[in-house]
This record gives C-alpha cells, structure tokens and sequence, in this order.
C-alpha cells in the first residue's frame, strides 16, 4: 500500500516559492497629523466632535457619530489610565521572553479614545486596573513616526 | 467620472510621493513562503523523467495503467496498487496549431500541442505534448510520435525533460 503519510512537502520533489506580497500603507489625514505630532514634538493630539460631545483619539477626520469632518485638532496629556492589561511571556514565534511584557489598554485623559501598548517599569504583580500612568517617549532622533515613539507608559 | 463632478474627493498621492517618504508609511512583507510538493505519484513520475523513464500506476479493479501516475483510481475510489513502466511512444489523440504565445502574441510559426496516448497505458490515458519535426500539414490524429529526450545531463525532473514528440518511422 502506498498511503505513507508524508507530511513535510520538502521530503518529496517540490518547489520552493516565496509570495511577494508587500505593501505601503499610509496614515491618512488625521493619522499622518497624529503620527507627525508624535515624531517632532512628542505630543497625541486628538479631534473633537462638540455636537455629540466625542474627543477622538487617536484623532479621526470625521465623527463616527454625526459623520460632521472635524477639523479642530488639539492636545492632549500623555497621562492615562490602563482600562484592561494582559500579561504575556512568549513572543510572536511562541519563544520565551527573557521577561514578561505588560500590554494594556490605556484611556487616554480628557479624551474618549485609548492606546494599546505596552507598559514598563512596573512589576506585573502591582498592576491594577485604574493605574495612572504616562508615556515616555524615545529620543527625539530614534523616533520613525510610528507607535513605537513612545517607548511604553510607566506609572506617573 | 461623471461630467457634474470635477475632482475625485480625497487626498490624492501619487507613487512618487509615496516612495519619497515625505508621508508617514508603514511597510510590510509578509513572510508568505511556500514548500508545494508534487506528491508520491507525481515525485516518482518526475524523476523517472529525468532518468529517461515514463511510469504509470494500475489499477487492479479497472485494470488500466494511468499516466501520468496516480495513488488513486477516480474511477473506482480505490488505491492503485503497481508501478508500470510504459514506452515513450504513443499516438496523438488530438491537437491544436497554436498561432498564438503563451503572451497571446501573434506567431508566424506555430506551436504544435497534442494530447499523446502513451504505448503501454490505458487507451485514452495520455498527456499534453508539444510535436516536432514535423510539418503541421502533416499531422493528424493517429499519428505515432516517439519522445525526443534532452541529454541526460541536462535534465531536471520536469515534463520539460522530454522536447519534443517527433513521429515514430516505420
């Protein structure tokens, strides 16, 4: 019989191919604003709706509510607090991590929106729901424009 | 676009601005690679080509050799049970004067493509094959082509082993 279960492709004649499926994916208008604002001057800007009384952060051009354009940008802190958290020891290949990363879901003040990222100088047993914590920015000349400017949120 | 609107709304950016990066991107290159295995049936058959070989399966049940080989009659849902070498001539079933490329280019000289009964299989169990020296005048269904090789050093394990059919001399 001839049904050997073979289940590494590569142990029978194959072909190797790798898909080139690449993209560029930009900001938009209210992203490319956040993430500049982030990069040059370290600060999280947000959009505000006054009709239905929304601050929008990370900022959106248009109110998800009234679908009015917003156009009023403004700061605001980088303080927060972590609304939800989750403790991982692995990586994203499933390696362990030499210590585990905090991630959580901060509420940023005066605003209605949030970020998840993650959150450092903390040991996880103290965490609580409620923490007040700020970001910490890296140096001004590592910063790309992305999430990753702020280096994590640390208890203010 | 329709005659009463004058712009597309949106922020348009062309490819150049994107490339110069003086927008704020993110890039990403999925680590999507591939290993796509012939299979048993089809690994055997494949490097029998490249020794210069054609193999085919049988099917007990239905008593025909199928080539190129399969682990499995569809005929009969069972599993076919030898290998059976079979000749490397045949008979053209039916064929086609392509003036075409594969681009869809028009060509003066046109490619010669036959689905060619191989001696040794089942009648009507065959494969697709360019001919050669041969005149497309000349070729009609019935014909008997033999299998022109490339030289053993050259060959990959590919149905490209084989150029060409050219006919079979009496």
């Amino acid at each position: 019989m001839s049904f050997d279960k073979i289940r590494d492709p590569r142990k029978l004649r194959h072909q190797i191919g790798h898909m080139e499926c690449d993209y560029v994916y930009t900001a938009g208008v209210a992203g490319e604003r956040f993430y500049l604002a982030l990069r040059e001057d370290g600060k999280l800007l947000a959009t505000r709706c006054d009709k239905c009384n929304i601050t929008y952060m990370p900022p959106r051009m248009y109110c998800d509510k009234c679908f009015a354009e917003l156009t009023n940008y403004k700061e605001v802190p980088l303080t927060g607090i972590i609304e939800s958290y989750t403790i991982t020891y692995f990586d994203m290949d499933g390696e362990v991590l030499p210590e585990p990363l905090v991630l959580a879901f901060i509420k940023i003040d005066q605003t209605d929106g949030g970020l998840i990222h993650t959150v450092g100088n903390i040991k996880p047993e103290s965490l609580k729901i409620g923490t007040k914590v700020k970001a910490l920015f890296k140096d001004k000349a590592k910063r790309t424009g992305a999430l990753t400017d702020i280096k994590c949120f640390q208890p203010a | 676009m329709s005659k009463n609107m004058k712009e597309l709304p949106g922020t348009p950016l062309s490819g150049k601005e994107l490339k110069s990066e003086k927008v704020i991107t993110f890039k990403w290159r999925p680590n999507a690679k591939y290993a796509w295995s012939a299979g048993i049936a089809y690994g055997r058959f494949l490097d029998e080509l490249k020794a210069g070989r054609i193999i085919g399966r049988r099917c007990s049940r239905c008593e025909r050799i199928i080539v190129p080989p399969r682990m499995f009659c569809e005929h009969c849902f069972v599993a076919t049970d030898e290998w059976v070498y079979v000749k490397d001539t045949g008979t053209i079933n039916t064929f086609s004067l392509s003036y075409l490329d594969a681009d869809a280019n028009r060509i003066k000289d046109p490619i010669l493509v036959a689905v060619i009964d191989i001696d040794g299989a089942s009648p009507g169990v065959g494969i697709l094959h360019l001919l050669g020296n041969v005149a497309p005048d000349k070729i009609d269904v019935g014909m008997k082509v033999k299998a022109v090789w490339k030289p053993p050093e050259e060959r990959e394990g590919s149905v490209t082993d084989i150029l060409f059919w050219e006919p079979l001399e009496d």
